[in-house]
């Protein structure tokens, strides 16, 4: 979900509460999508090829990059080019990058700043402060609020055929996975570094939800997410395990958890589904290209 | 005193460090079981055994085998080396304030492992890791007995000590600012608490056989540690030669200190609180002192390890902060104790 900012901007503390509360979600956002569209009628005139954008966020790059026009896009986050964060990190040295800072994008006079409400918060205070338009966008738990969000990007931009026929995509991804998973109610966790596992309110839960998966967290008293322990993993025996990484390099101590030989032992390449992080950190149109490796995985590991 | 007197308290005394080896002997066995049997999958004693012995599930054989054996006997190494290492030093320097945590090393073979890591040259389960964490220790104790000089009181070392961690600690940020590895941080910070948890044999074999060698260059200098009780010019008119004395245990320490961190990160204390247990019990022969000082660290970290399993906690206690928590205290107690000869060395 997304807010567009009031001239004088609703107090940040009421975020977290609008993740968790359905209806106050939606009365804020159809409250901010009239303001959005008052907003854009009234500035029209300013900006007939589409509004510049700035996006600050590596999440909030990966829609402008998908949906805007690139002659829109003055400048992505500072992230933009890692390919291990973004999905559209190629895509992005096509444009320039900035600091991370307020001084590059004030300089840069976009019509519209994309941020995070993650970002620095000085930072967005300085440049609403310099009478810049910021749209803020949160991270999305659900596929329903990455629909929000690809729709909401695509009024920014000004192009919603092209969120609409992201949305599209999706959707289809979603069947197609569905049609190969949903069948068996697989049990598959998704672990983490150190053993970190995603509950309820992650997105990856949602992506496995959609698909007709189960997620295994919920078995191991870790419903709303957390760190298992590897001799719990090992007890429970899901069918599948989800990471982020194939290979067998462990750069660091937290990596070595997922390459443990009590894990390698019942979790071989065989049975671990790979989806890469930058297809499934952010909430966006990536997540169809996830949908579609995870229908590729899971036929390779119910081969 | 008569000579039957003499030989009399010598066998009470040859008697109680035999029986106080025995007793702790036992309770390592005795750890070492609770070790295999504690853990977050609850397994009765007797699926231990059987799992222990290739009976049972195979989950069961998993769990005990490879995800309990090898914390076991890192635990059981690691707090051995650290407990010799603390008696070899606090015998060398006749002081018994020394440890390897004091001067530094386990927070320079940190360092080592660190740039390993964040700098990303090698898979954390290659030898690269111990092997540069060894070197980093062995030119810290080296700076340190470079810069503390042959009959450094108390103050000097530990100054120096604290100079060199500080060091090594700022050296350690440096490195991990200019990582690229996301995670270098946090993973460092973990690093540096030291833990043993979700070990392999990967690591066992990383670790063990640096531990073995630094721990046989130790005990084989037990004789000279004896000598060099007369002080430095009688033990060398008995044929010890200092310099050289030095140099092992300096290269003991580093092998079992650096393979040690390399696997757990920096464990602190050990070194320093298990001859003094043992010092009421043995005696003041440093000789005698070093096996029943490594027991004694085996005891601790296993005990320490074990804690950390016990103790309810959302996320997981590090087990060298619960040995720094016992530790540090520990130390300041040494240091009130030893307040007349710190006083001395000021003035």
């Amino acid at each position: 979900m997304w807010h567009d900012p009031h001239p004088n901007p609703p107090p940040q503390a009421g975020v977290g509460a609008h993740l968790f509360d359905g209806r106050h979600r939606a009365s804020s956002h159809l409250a901010a999508a009239i303001a959005i569209l008052l907003w854009l009628s009234s500035a029209s005139a300013a900006f007939a090829a589409g509004p510049r954008i700035v996006s600050m966020n590596v999440c909030s790059d990966q829609l402008v990059l998908s949906l805007a026009d690139p002659d829109q896009i003055l400048g992505l986050s500072r992230f933009s080019r890692d390919a291990w964060q973004s999905w559209a990190a190629e895509k992005a040295r096509n444009f320039p990058r900035l600091s991370g800072g307020a001084e590059d994008v004030l300089l840069l006079k976009p019509d519209i700043v994309v941020v995070s409400l993650f970002d620095k918060r000085a930072t967005r205070d300085l440049l609403k402060a310099n009478g810049l338009h910021l749209v803020e966008f949160t991270v999305p738990r659900t596929l329903d609020e990455v629909r929000d969000q690809i729709r909401a990007m695509g009024d920014v931009v000004r192009h919603p055929e092209r969120a609409q026929a992201e949305i599209t995509r999706l959707d289809a991804a979603i069947a197609r996975a569905r049609a190969v998973a949903s069948a068996h109610h697989y049990r598959v966790l998704p672990l983490e570094r150190r053993g970190f596992v995603s509950g309820d309110n992650s997105l990856i839960n949602s992506l496995l939800a959609a698909t007709g998966l189960t997620n295994a967290a919920g078995e191991l008293g870790l419903g709303t997410g957390g760190f298992a322990s590897l001799e719990a993993i090992v007890k429970l025996r899901p069918d599948f395990i989800l990471v982020s990484e194939a290979g067998d390099r462990a750069e660091d101590e937290g990596r070595a958890f997922l390459l443990h030989p009590a894990l390698e032992r019942f979790y071989p390449e065989a049975r671990r589904i790979v989806l890469p992080e930058r297809l499934t950190v952010c909430g966006g149109v990536m997540l169809a290209d996830a949908l579609d490796r995870l229908t590729e995985e899971l036929q390779r590991v119910t081969r | 005193m008569s000579v039957q007197d003499f030989a009399l308290a010598a066998e009470v005394a040859a008697r109680r460090r035999w029986s106080a080896t025995a007793a702790l002997l036992a309770l390592v066995v005795l750890l070492v079981v609770l070790s295999l049997g504690i853990g977050p999958v609850r397994l009765s004693p007797l699926a231990v055994i059987e799992a222990m012995f290739g009976g049972g599930s195979d989950v069961a054989q998993v769990i005990v085998r490879e995800i309990r054996l090898p914390r076991t006997i890192l635990a059981f190494a690691i707090g051995g080396i650290l407990g010799l290492s603390g008696a070899a030093l606090q015998g060398l320097l006749r002081n018994p304030l020394a440890s390897p945590s004091l001067f530094g090393a386990p927070q320079s073979a940190a360092f080592g492992a660190v740039l390993v890591i964040a700098l990303g040259l090698a898979d954390v389960r290659s030898y690269a890791l111990p092997v540069v964490a060894i070197i980093a220790a062995f030119g810290s104790v080296f700076a340190l007995l470079a810069i503390a000089g042959r009959n450094a009181g108390l103050l000097i070392l530990i100054l120096a000590g604290l100079a060199i961690s500080s060091f090594a600690g700022a050296a350690t940020a440096l490195v991990m600012n200019l990582s690229s590895n996301p995670f270098v941080v946090l993973e460092i910070a973990f690093w540096l608490l030291g833990s043993l948890e979700d070990r392999s044999f990967q690591h066992v074999a990383l670790a063990l056989p640096f531990i073995i060698a630094g721990a046989a260059v130790l005990l084989s200098q037990a004789s000279a540690f004896r000598a060099l009780t007369l002080g430095e010019e009688a033990a060398q008119s008995l044929g010890v030669d200092v310099g050289r004395l030095r140099l092992y245990v300096i290269t003991g320490v580093a092998l079992g200190v650096g393979g040690a961190v390399a696997v757990t990160g920096t464990i602190g204390f050990i070194g320093l609180v298990a001859p003094h247990l043992m010092r009421p019990v043995i005696g003041h022969d440093p000789a005698r002192l070093l096996v029943p000082s490594a027991l004694t660290g085996s005891a601790l970290l296993l005990a320490a390890d074990i804690a950390v399993r016990i103790i309810p906690s959302t996320s997981d206690i590090k087990v060298g902060v619960l040995t720094s928590i016992i530790g540090v205290p520990f130390f300041l107690y040494l240091i009130m104790r030893e307040r007349r000869a710190l006083g001395g060395g000021v003035a």
